[in-house]
């Protein structure tokens, strides 16, 4: 037997509606609902009807579950006074949604003539092709011409993003590049009870919170629509209010109570954030009703007492009785909305069910990883500016003319690099922590605080979560943010940032929202005297797999210039999110072989000199003997190894940096592969998953170019520990030696080999 | 088995044309009454008017014209709420106060007054001289598939310089397949000459519409300065079914504010684009109607719904073949005049 509460609640709505006396009055349309109320008569019937379209979605999305012709039966059904936000915050005012936000987002959609956010919500449900924000890819609340950007909001990561565009609407302004919103726009969030304890949630508001005691404008309404559950879990009573009522910086407002009193709530909160530019706490108390989901079955963990209490809250219940009670609307005007609405959407979803969907992998990827070669080149190459703009820059010396040695190492490079960039991109903005007064930890960006001002370069508070949401807020308004990660391990702690979150918008989205970044992050290991895992990470396989995501290594200054112009144009241009790890351990090294010889020193080559993923870097180029296929310190310990490899051995390696990390330069390394006679690849991340020789390898297998043996050396499955202990699980000259023997001499065609 | 759902479309004020003679019964209340209010203006029976041959000379000058189409579409109205269980109202162009006496927003009287008021100004020069006119291109080929480069011509007349002589022009009418434009008399002269030449069927674009002005367009202020002024006092009250409006705004019964109809109506109405392609495609998405009941005069909006279906893709009719198969088997737009 089903357990279907629909039908119960549907009947009890008709029933109480029927039940409703027969008013004697009717106010005026613009007759305040009651002495005081800014709530009038016709507005306050427009959210009934929103309401009641709301809940009769929410019933078509179930009934056509039954025929298996939906795809998704989360609701709104009990949240619907969130119908007063949709009307109170403006369509310029961007909205970062929760998954129940179905009246809200119809009343929104009133503010745009021509809207049709009921249909448009079909679409979504059914997984249509047609549906106007994803395209079909996911069912989402969103709308580019409403400013509500897409997420599933089912783990409250889309917090971190809005405090980080609300931070973010002061900054474009100060740089003045405020964009199309206007300048008292603010941002809302909504979540529920039992997400507003993920961390994520709590990072978001702790973010807002701490910008307001620094004096910064973070203008973004929370809220919290409380409906006491999080799927069978009871959020204990007061929960919400303890945890949020009493905080400082976080103006805490309890949105209880009849309708028009909601209202009043509603716009004193969303004042109060628009005039103070601070945040403010909206407590929605809601009910859920149908469980979480059209597959939780509720009654596994309530009784049906327990259900029917809550259903007998049914707010359109409750707001039906008030409008009547208050002469805003007869009851056969209520009857009649609810009896036009079911007919007109369950046809509507019937004509939703018609409409085509994604069918092919080119079709679904399409908004996933745009990359446009020649214009990307183009972006890279433009604006210029003027030698002596750039000399004045620089203090009088270009960095192409150095010839200081700390001028020419991959940190002097990439300084330089960052400093040109800053300069003739000004939607450029640099965060991070210790960036700013301190230049960072390890100086990569001494001196542009001072160049640029604190608006476009400042110390954020400590946490990546945060920093990652600046930057995809920033990158929401059309900034182009370079946030720093201090270290790789320290990435992890808030890499659902880029996974969930950042690399999915455009894909989302179809492509109409975006939030283009370059996340500098310093990372892997080698550092000589600052030792430890967490200093000193050597995987990138949770960077790898991440979707659309492009990871650059480089190894040397020279590469590291022209890598970063190709990284920031392809997210100007693209929109794409780019990891840029920068190996630590190399960041001041100068030499190559010897103390003193300066090996590991290069020009800097100043703008438009750009690489672009797919080029990778060359050594010994007519060498065919054996290819070595490597990125970042393993290049300098491979360049080493293939000097001893010569010298010792009389073997010929070309080295091969990859550069690009994801996507894997794969045709090139192909190219080489068959041009040698055997190949090794050197990865210095931990062997299992965490690096790129498995992939390298598999690649040049399934592609059969190999004529001879392939094998890799690869650092040990550990943490690594402090202090000389270090090479017993990191790759070493010695064993890039012993591996590239046993690939030459030892291994047949297409043998493979773990040295 | 279900009511059908009904979307009834009132057509504008280009629809009166010979074919539509005989659509006014001289002894139907509404006809006698709305002679009443014309003899009291000093002008010629409507339903003579209706009687006798068409003379495009008489019958398109707006003061007769915008009348004529308003009461026929009345008349049709009044039968289709009969016939059919109409949910929504979309008009096109006039067809949109038609829609609002049909909905009881304005009374008949208030309605009537409108129209021919608006009539009336029409049939004078601009205020700054001249008549200006409108000009109907097309946006689509013969079989009714997206035409880029047509978009592209419309878009390029309409972003050229203004002034020295070349007349203003505008977006009027956004039709779906076609556009209509609107300008001064160098304006009209402009996109005549810029807009390129193009055949469809039989006809030949772009194509000045007989004794148009160009209305829903800033070169309209007068109109809605002169209508404001003869509607004061008129009653305004809440629709009986929803109005779907020429920006794609649904008013419906319960939540409509009637002093905002019709500030909507004696402005914005008058003065900026008439989206009927939009306010076409919400009442599909948002109504999901079974028919378009399509009121007289004549039946020249058919194509034009039939093109608004096959632009959603409504019901799987995504091609003219499949519109009109669609149409022979079971008719979702239905005319009530042809």
């Amino acid at each position: 037997m089903t357990f279907d509460r629909v039908p119960i609640v549907e009947h009890a709505l008709d029933t109480a509606l029927a039940a409703l006396s027969a008013s004697t009055r009717r106010l005026a349309p613009r007759d305040p609902v009651a002495a005081g109320s800014t709530l009038d008569a016709a507005t306050a019937i427009g959210l009934f009807e929103d309401q009641v379209l709301s809940r009769a979605l929410d019933v078509a999305a179930r009934e056509l579950k039954k025929t298996n012709r939906s795809f998704y039966t989360i609701g709104s059904a009990g949240h619907e006074n969130n119908v007063v936000l949709g009307a109170q915050l403006r369509i310029t005012d961007p909205a970062f949604l929760h998954y129940r936000s179905g009246a809200l987002m119809m009343a929104r959609a009133r503010q745009l003539p021509g809207s049709t956010p009921a249909f448009d919500t079909l679409l979504g449900i059914v997984a249509s092709a047609e549906d106007p924000i994803s395209g079909g890819r996911h069912k989402v609340w969103g709308s580019r011409a409403l400013w509500v950007p897409p997420q599933t909001s089912t783990i409250a990561s889309h917090l971190p993003k809005a405090t980080g565009l609300a931070f973010s609407l002061g900054r474009a302004r100060r740089m003045g590049l405020s964009g199309e919103l206007p300048s008292d726009a603010i941002v809302l969030a909504s979540f529920g009870d039992a997400s507003a304890n993920h961390a994520t949630a709590l990072a978001g508001i702790n973010t807002a919170r701490y910008a307001a005691r620094m004096g910064l404008p973070c203008p973004i309404l929370f809220v919290c629509e409380d409906n006491g559950t999080g799927i069978s879990v009871p959020t204990p009573t007061g929960w919400i209010a303890e945890s949020f009522g009493a905080l400082p910086h976080l103006r805490y407002l309890l949105g209880d109570g009849e309708l028009d009193e909601l209202w009043a709530v509603t716009a004193e909160a969303v004042q109060h954030v628009r005039r103070t530019r601070q945040p403010a706490f909206l407590h929605l108390p809601t009910i859920r009703l149908w469980g979480h989901a059209g597959s939780d079955a509720e009654q596994v963990y309530r009784n049906v007492a327990e259900i029917a209490d809550i259903e007998a809250r049914d707010p359109l219940i409750r707001n039906a009785r008030r409008l009547v009670e208050l002469g805003v609307a007869r009851r056969e005007e209520l009857c009649a909305i609810v009896a036009d609405t079911r007919d007109r959407v369950m046809r509507a979803a019937e004509e939703a069910t018609r409409r085509p969907r994604l069918s092919t992998t080119a079709e679904v990827i399409a908004p996933l990883a745009p990359f446009h070669p020649e214009r990307v080149a183009a972006r890279a190459a433009r604006p210029t500016l003027t030698d002596d703009a750039r000399r004045e820059l620089f203090g009088g010396t270009l960095p192409e003319e150095a010839t200081t040695p700390n001028a020419r190492t991959l940190a002097g490079c990439i300084n330089a690099a960052l400093t040109d960039e800053m300069a003739r991109r000004p939607e450029l903005l640099l965060f991070g922590e210790d960036v700013g007064r301190k230049g960072g930890v390890y100086n990569l960006t001494n001196g542009l605080q001072r160049r640029f001002g604190p608006a476009r370069v400042f110390d954020t508070l400590l946490d990546e979560t945060s920093i990652l949401g600046i930057a995809q807020g920033a990158g929401h308004l059309g900034l182009l943010p370079l946030p720093e990660i201090q270290y790789l391990a320290y990435l992890h702690n808030a890499l659902d940032q880029l996974r969930g979150e950042a690399t999915s918008l455009q894909f989302f989205s179809a492509g109409q929202f975006r939030n283009p970044m370059v996340v500098r992050v310093a990372g892997l290991a080698y550092q000589k005297g600052f030792g430890g895992h967490f200093h000193n990470d050597n995987s990138i396989g949770a960077l790898r797999d991440i979707p659309g995501l492009v990871v650059a290594v480089p190894a040397r200054g020279d590469d590291a210039a022209r890598m970063l112009r190709g990284a920031i144009a392809m997210a100007e241009e693209d929109g794409r999110i780019v990891v840029f790890l920068e190996p630590i351990a190399l960041y001041h090294e100068k030499d190559l072989e010897t103390d003193g010889d300066g090996g590991w020193l290069t020009d800097y080559l100043p703008p438009p000199a750009t690489l672009l993923p797919g080029e990778v870097g060359v050594h010994d180029a007519d060498a065919r003997d054996l290819l070595i296929v490597s990125y970042a310190n393993g290049i300098r310990l491979s360049l080493q190894a293939a000097r001893r490899l010569r010298g010792e051995h009389g073997l010929r390696a070309r080295v091969v940096d990859l550069r690009w990390l994801n996507p894997l330069p794969v045709e090139a390394i192909r190219e080489h592969a068959a041009a040698c006679r055997a190949v090794l690849v050197v990865d210095e991340c931990r062997a299992t998953g965490a690096g790129i020789a498995d992939a390298v390898i598999a690649d040049l297998v399934e592609h059969g170019v190999l004529s001879g043996g392939i094998g890799s050396v690869r650092a040990v499955d550990s943490f690594v520990p402090l202090g000389t202990a270090t090479s017993a699980v990191l790759v070493g000259t010695d064993q890039i030696v012993a591996g590239a023997i046993a690939v030459t001499t030892h291994a047949r065609a297409g043998e493979a080999v773990r040295a | 088995m279900k009511a059908q759902r009904g979307i009834l479309v009132l057509p504008g004020r280009g629809a009166y044309t010979a074919a539509s003679r005989g659509a006014l019964p001289a002894d139907h209340d509404w006809v006698e009454h709305a002679d009443v209010l014309r003899r009291a203006l000093g002008l010629p029976s409507l339903a003579e008017l209706d009687a006798t041959a068409f003379d495009p000379s008489v019958h398109l000058q707006p003061i007769h014209a915008v009348p004529l189409t308003w009461l026929a579409g009345m008349l049709d109205a009044e039968r289709a709420a009969l016939d059919h269980g109409i949910a929504a109202v979309v008009g096109n162009g006039i067809g949109f106060i038609t829609a609002l006496t049909a909905t009881g927003v304005l009374g008949f009287d208030d309605g009537f007054a409108l129209v021919q008021e608006l009539g009336r100004l029409q049939q004078r020069p601009l205020p700054g001289g001249g008549r200006g006119g409108q000009v109907i291109y097309p946006r689509t080929d013969e079989a009714w598939r997206p035409d880029e480069a047509l978009a592209a011509s419309v878009a390029a007349t309409l972003g050229a310089a203004s002034g020295n002589g070349q007349g203003t022009v505008y977006e009027s009418i956004e039709l779906g397949a076609f556009d209509v434009l609107g300008g001064d008399d160098a304006g009209v002269e402009r996109l005549l000459r810029h807009l390129a030449p193009v055949r469809i069927g039989e006809r030949r674009y772009p194509l000045r519409l007989a004794l148009q002005g160009p209305d829903h367009t800033p070169l309209a202020a007068h109109l809605a300065a002169g209508v404001a002024e003869r509607m004061t006092g008129a009653a305004w009250e809440r629709p009986q079914v929803t109005v779907i409006d020429g920006m794609g705004r649904r008013w419906t019964p319960w939540s409509t504010d009637p002093a905002e109809i019709a500030m909507y109506t004696l402005d914005v109405f008058l003065t900026t684009p008439y989206r009927f392609a939009t306010a076409l495609r919400v009442a599909l998405r948002e109504e999901a109607p079974d028919l378009l009941v399509l009121a007289g005069p004549g039946s020249t909006l058919s194509a034009l719904c039939g093109q608004a279906i096959v632009a959603e893709g409504y019901r799987g009719i995504r091609s003219r073949p499949e519109f009109e198969d669609a149409q022979r088997r079971a008719p979702i737009v239905l005319t009530i005049r042809r």
